[in-house]
């Protein structure tokens, strides 16, 4: 058998970045706590390169490579450059509050790389395999990050629940895949789109398959019912692994959605589309409802990511291009508005204190106005009040989905986000009505303040200047 | 009637019987013999569809392997029998509804008239000088070589993490350190003081 | 030009924000500067674009400067229509209220909110741009919105006076009855022609105008005539037409520069724009135009008769404002859109002297704003008097001013007018005339001449004001004078307004006067021959008989017909009716409404209901999440069998 050699140019990123991985976990073991910022550079230098790289190597048709198992897009192009920027963003803030907790390794940092390099695989995954391999590169990382913190027991025990569960999904989405790939031959998405669209596209096989993919893809979301463990981790896990897990992954998981569904099995659209439906209106139901009871603001954001990704999944529910584009556009804009909000709870943390609960929000405005205000916005956006971004990226996904003739589920949404608007306005009342509890002046790295307002900032100016993000996941979902 | 439906036959009813116990049994090392058991019947199911490689890889590698690092940590591990079965009886009504439930669905699905014969056709006789591990092997390393490597890296995060989670130093466990403790001299340990010596009184 | 023209819109709004987030650290001296900078700026460069679009003729600019989304067909957007139109009401806007920044400096001198006057003056004239320079409905309902707002404000600047917030709560609860008709004419707009933007729907107008409609089941209603209605109910609040008209003598509560800039030469005047620049939809119903003349017709002739019992100086100013309005919206229904905007350009001067006038005299009177109570101030203030005279002689239209080419303009316009209501409306324009002479001069004369009433502590005080006070009077006294014979060829005869104002060919009144037109000064000739310029001279005579010849004939009158006193003095019962019916009986209705409606069905069952059902069911949802995993796990099995259940089974 003849073997060709692949072409390796599309998938440069992803290799410098495992080559990088390997030279920051050997440097390291050479380095002490000291100088462990240059385990530190080097790690935003990799995501530098890799950015750089991904854009040097971008193309606007799809082009496949390593038989078929690998496609560069301009979708994963987008996503890939977000993913990038969402983790450069995490290393800053996390910077202070690792090294405060004894936490600033080589290992986080690695574990982050790794992570990242499932993601990339994810995005650019064409093949059943390769995005589950992707999957379980990323899943392995976030496990062993969440359980970074040995001495809390609580992170262990999250770690724990997180592992257990990934496990059974990503026995379901194997099992779901080996039912497609018995039903239709193949493991490669190309193939397996046009398997569907030559069968009778009713094949109970297929829907069985399909049924067990969406589980797994709910999961990864943390889309309810699946959505068990989406609050135990990100209220155990320390703060800058949340920060990690509740940004760039949901990215890599929409790409996930759209390679497995969109591209793999589109010719299901009608069976897939009303599973999401279910999984989209308890998402936004339960997700908005149990966040109103939280004390603790890291788990009522877990609640708050739950009714995102219900939102997120209208979108794609929508089944037209404008429903993807509106989708991506959602998961970007909640990739930044989380990464404020845990961003905030970090730079309110200092050694020995967590600022984790909705009492240490209180009288914010008085500490440090500046900062009270960028909460604000991220709040607001996060609730979808105009002008800020959130309003936005809700109302494409809402007019997607009327636009498809499913205006109760636009309705029911809107009615929910209403009650969820509830608890973002709850920690605004409490940072500009209530008396400050401790009035300890706000220290923290002077890089992590700029990014901190320039993230809010950005909330506020995507809203006014929507139409370039927006154009910009159009033309590459056209 | 040739022999192997017959041998199928025999190690399925085995398979399912061990996966069974492997729930059910009280003793958890028991549990994990009869998971060996399952491996060793899907083994044997494996070399029925001329899969040698892979029904070879499972028992080297779980039975061999896995399964018996498993028997250590059980064996290590003080468990107390009786609660790991507590409320068994009180969930059964519910775990046992959703179980048939599902069996019954998957019964519908995997059902003959989906994955019959004639559906899926006969699979290929293989001569009797066709390497399996060869074509695995030749497929791996072209075809799907970019899984493949994906896989290599997954073993390394694997590495990272296992030791990330395990290589530390607890602050609450007494530890010695050799080097340390071969180094050590007379004045790290002893002090001489001089002293006026004192009177009887 | 786009720089330019957000440079217009954007200037005053530094300013603002400078003199309002600033002002208190960077002092007096340097808000005043920078606020007045900032409009002289706009001012500037409006000059540039009148030479760009007037003097050159260079195309109307019709754009969007930024997009904000668009949703279904609807764009929401900032976009300018910069036409002749606009540039003129830019031209006026801009330099009255630079005038006005001038004044200010020294009216306000000794205020303790400098700094937050100039703020709210600086960010009039930014809305107050934004609505005329507006290309769609949208900004236009932003500006119609932020003027209000400011409006608002201003008039309880003192807000520590109860009198003064009474004002300003009346005046904006009346604008919202208007406002609310202007925003179901919005709505109208967007729900049948599917667009807000002025150019989409003007254009599809004409295919609209059979298109009927039934708000009441049984009765077709013509759309546009709909439509037509409900906006200019708006402008009815804005530029205070009757009966919607009680808040702007009451207005005269704020400080007199802003009576000048807002309640006399710019805001109110946002009405009368609004139906020039509507053109195009009101040309294509009769009915509307008739209601539109007829609500003008009334409100020239009896805000007139309200200003001859007024003895408060500002509030004089204040009624015959109200009574000018009404010619221009006279104007409008006559189809001579041209004069209305003409009268408006004419009226922002005078208006604005008289009205910085009179606070020249109340500074001059320490705050003493009793006519009856002044007197002989002629020698005292030599350019006040001056001034004032142009002002006055302006406003009751004595030829040659600027006054006389637009109202004669609109009389003219209306005799010549067929539409229903055209008659009545040329009666009550030209007893208007009759009484706007009388009480213009009344006030004149109690003022400046006759006997010095006030005491003798004001009497020793009494000096002419300073330069930052009478600069902007001379400066505003040179347009009232000579604006109308300079401008009246082209305004109203020639092509000035070209594509802008949109006038039916068989109710084209201006092209029938035009016909005979050939230069202002025959146009002034012709004048003298009219009823209307007798009226004027009348109405002059007998103030002057009466007032200085005979002041006791005054007092006799008043005895004589002491029933018709009272009523003018009440306002015709129109500030009792709406407290004794409106206000008091939507305080019952609303007390009705909370009581049952708020406090029992809405907070007791909605809202604390069902915040009380969401949160108890937020506290059992949260058991859920027991923390054990085997329940996790379970759920998400049970997700599985479900979703297998309904998806492959069913």
């Amino acid at each position: 058998m003849a073997f060709e050699i692949p072409n390796f140019a599309p998938a440069l990123p992803e290799i410098f970045v495992f080559t990088m991985i390997c030279v920051v976990l050997i440097v390291d073991l050479f380095l002490t706590d000291k100088n462990r910022s240059i385990t530190y550079l080097l790690s935003q230098a990799t995501l530098l390169g890799a950015a750089i790289l991904s854009v040097v190597i971008q193309s606007s048709v799809p082009e496949y490579t390593f038989s078929g198992t690998f496609v560069n897009d301009g979708m994963g192009t987008v996503l890939k450059l977000f993913i990038y920027l969402s983790t450069a963003v995490v290393f800053i803030y996390s910077r202070d509050y690792l090294i405060e907790r004894g936490l600033y390794k080589g290992e986080f940092f690695v574990l982050a790389l790794f992570a990242v390099l499932g993601m990339m695989v994810m995005v650019s995954a064409n093949n059943l395999l390769t995005i589950y391999l992707g999957l379980e590169v990323l899943s392995l990382a976030m496990y062993a990050m969440v359980a970074l913190n040995r001495d809390s027991s609580i992170a262990s025990e999250a770690a724990m629940k997180y592992f257990v569960l990934g496990s059974i999904a990503s026995g379901m989405l194997l099992y779901g895949m080996s039912m497609l790939y018995g039903a239709t031959g193949s493991l490669d998405h190309t193939t397996i789109a046009s398997a569907i669209s030559e069968g009778s596209g009713d094949d109970i096989v297929l829907k069985f398959a399909l049924v067990f993919i969406v589980i797994g893809l709910a999961f990864k979301l943390g889309a309810v019912p699946f959505h068990m463990w989406v609050p135990d981790v990100y209220h155990g896990a320390p703060t800058a692994i949340t920060l990690f897990i509740s940004a760039a992954p949901k990215i890599a998981a929409f790409a996930m959605l759209m390679r497995l569904l969109v591209e793999g099995l589109g010719g299901l659209l009608e069976h897939w589309q009303d599973m999401l439906i279910i999984l989209a209106v308890l998402s936004i139901m339960i997700g908005n409802v149990i966040a109103i009871a939280q004390s603790n603001i890291k788990r009522m954001l877990a609640y708050s990511t739950i009714s995102h990704i219900g939102f997120l999944i209208l979108g794609v529910i929508a089944g037209t291009s404008d429903g993807y584009a509106a989708s991506m556009f959602y998961v970007i804009v909640y990739a930044l508005m989380s990464l404020a909000a845990f961003g905030m709870i970090m730079l309110l943390s200092r050694k020995g204190f967590e600022a984790d609960t909705l009492d240490d929000f209180k009288g914010l405005n008085q500490r440090s106005p500046w900062f009270a205000f960028m909460m604000l916005i991220t709040l607001f956006s996060m609730a979808g009040v105009p002008p800020t971004v959130g309003f936005y990226a809700k109302l494409a996904v809402l007019s997607a989905v009327v636009d498809i003739g499913l205006v109760w589920l636009a309705v029911l949404a809107v009615i929910f986000s209403v009650i969820g608007a509830f608890y973002y306005l709850r920690v605004i009342k409490y940072m500009y009505f209530d008396k400050a509890v401790d009035n300890t002046p706000i220290n923290s790295a002077y890089d992590m303040k700029v990014v901190m307002s320039a993230n809010g900032v950005i909330i506020l100016l995507l809203g006014i200047y929507p139409t370039g993000l927006i154009a910009l996941c159009t033309s590459v979902l056209a | 009637m040739s022999i192997e439906p017959i041998l199928f036959y025999i190690f399925s009813t085995i398979l399912v019987l061990a996966s069974v116990a492997v729930v059910t049994v009280r003793n958890p090392v028991y549990a994990a013999l009869c998971l060996v058991l399952a491996f060793f019947t899907c083994a044997a199911v494996w070399l029925l569809l001329e899969a040698e490689f892979l029904a070879l890889v499972l028992i080297l590698v779980y039975v061999g392997a896995v399964m018996v690092l498993f028997l250590f940590v059980i064996m290590m591990l003080d468990i107390n029998l009786v609660r790991s079965k507590e409320g068994f009886i009180k969930y059964l009504p519910a775990g046992g509804f959703v179980a048939i439930l599902i069996l019954i669905e998957m019964c519908v699905v995997l059902g003959p008239e989906n994955f019959g014969i004639e559906i899926t056709g006969e699979p290929l006789k293989h001569a009797a000088d066709y390497s399996n591990t060869k074509e695995l092997g030749v497929t791996l390393y072209t075809q799907y070589a970019y899984p493949f490597e994906i896989a290599g890296a997954l073993l390394l995060l694997a590495i990272v993490a296992a030791i990330t989670l395990t290589m530390r130093r607890r602050p609450d466990s007494k530890y010695q350190d050799p080097a340390e403790q071969v180094s050590v001299r007379r004045d790290d340990r002893v002090r001489i003081v001089k002293m006026a010596a004192e009177k009887k009184q | 030009m786009k720089g330019i023209y957000l440079i217009i819109a954007l200037a005053p709004m530094i300013g603002a924000v400078i003199a309002g987030f600033f002002g208190s650290r960077i002092g007096r001296t340097a808000t005043h500067l920078a606020t007045t900078a900032g409009v002289a700026v706009s001012f500037l460069c409006s000059l540039v674009v009148f030479k760009h679009i007037v003097l050159d003729g260079s195309a109307p600019f019709n754009g969007a400067i930024y997009t904000w989304l668009v949703s279904d067909g609807f764009r929401f957007e900032i976009g300018f229509l910069i036409d002749e139109l606009t540039t003129l009401m830019m031209m006026v806007v801009t330099f009255v209220s630079l005038m006005v920044h001038i004044y200010t400096i020294g009216y306000m001198k000794d205020d303790p909110g400098y700094q937050r006057f100039f703020c709210y003056i600086s960010l009039f004239t930014f809305s107050m741009l934004m609505l005329v320079m507006s290309n769609n409905f949208l900004q236009l309902f932003f500006g119609w919105e932020a003027v209000g707002l400011v409006s608002y404000l201003l008039i309880g600047f003192w807000h520590k006076r109860e009198s003064a917030i009474y004002a300003n709560l009346k005046a904006f609860l009346v604008n919202r009855v208007g406002d609310f008709g202007f925003l179901l004419g919005i709505a109208a707009v967007a729900m049948y022609f599917n667009s807000l933007d002025y150019a989409d729907v003007f254009a599809a107008a004409p295919l609209m105008a059979d298109v009927t409609i039934q708000i009441i089941p049984g009765y077709d209603w013509s759309l546009l005539t709909v439509i037509c209605i409900l906006l200019f109910i708006g402008a009815m609040g804005k530029s205070a037409q009757v009966p919607l008209h009680v808040w702007l003598p009451d207005s005269m509560e704020g400080p007199t520069p802003i009576s000048a800039l807002i309640h006399a030469a710019t805001m109110v005047t946002a009405g009368i724009f609004l139906v020039a620049r509507m053109s195009p939809m009101y040309e294509l119903s009769e009915v509307a135009l008739s209601f539109v003349l007829i609500i003008g017709a009334v409100t020239a002739l009896f805000m007139g008769l309200l200003g001859l019992v007024q003895n408060d100086i500002k509030r004089v100013v204040a009624y015959s404002t109200l009574s000018q309005l009404g010619y221009m919206t006279v104007a409008l229904g006559a189809s001579a859109y041209a004069a209305g905007v003409f009268h408006l350009m004419t009226h922002a001067f005078f208006k604005a002297l008289l009205f910085l006038a009179a606070g020249s005299v109340i500074i001059a009177m320490h705050h003493e704003q009793d006519i009856r109570k002044m007197g002989g101030l002629k020698k005292y203030m030599p350019i006040t008097y001056w001034t004032a005279l142009i002002g006055s002689l302006a406003l009751i239209g004595f030829p040659g001013t600027s006054g006389f080419f637009s109202k004669d303009a609109i009389i003219e316009a209306v005799h010549a007018s067929t539409i229903p209501g055209a008659s009545f409306a040329y009666a009550a324009v030209l007893i208007g005339v009759f009484i706007t002479a009388l009480y213009s001069f009344r006030m004149f004369f109690l003022v400046f001449h006759g006997k010095e009433r006030m005491d003798d502590h004001t009497r020793e005080h009494l000096r002419e004001s300073p330069w930052v006070v009478t600069g902007p009077l001379i400066l505003l006294a040179i347009p009232s004078l000579l604006i109308g014979y300079m401008t009246i060829g082209d305004m109203l005869f020639g092509n000035y307004f070209g594509d802008s104002i949109v006038v039916h060919e068989s109710r084209d009144v201006l092209a029938q006067i035009g016909a005979g037109f050939t230069t202002a000064g025959g146009f002034m000739l012709h004048g003298l021959l009219t009823p209307a310029f007798w009226f004027a001279m009348a109405g002059l005579g007998t103030a002057w008989y009466i007032y200085l010849q005979r002041p006791e004939l005054a007092g006799f009158f008043k005895e004589q017909c002491l029933p018709l006193f009272k009523l003018l003095d009440r306002n015709y019962g129109c500030d009792e009716f709406n407290d004794k019916v409106f206000a008091a009986g939507s305080r019952k209705l609303g007390k009705v409404l909370s009581d049952t409606g708020d406090a029992k069905i809405i907070d007791g069952f909605i809202v604390n209901g069902s915040a009380n059902t969401i949160g108890w069911l937020a506290s059992v949802a949260r058991f859920t999440q027991t923390g054990y995993l085997y329940h996790y796990a379970f759920v998400m099995i049970l997700g599985l069998v479900g979703l297998l259940t309904l998806f492959v089974m069913v």
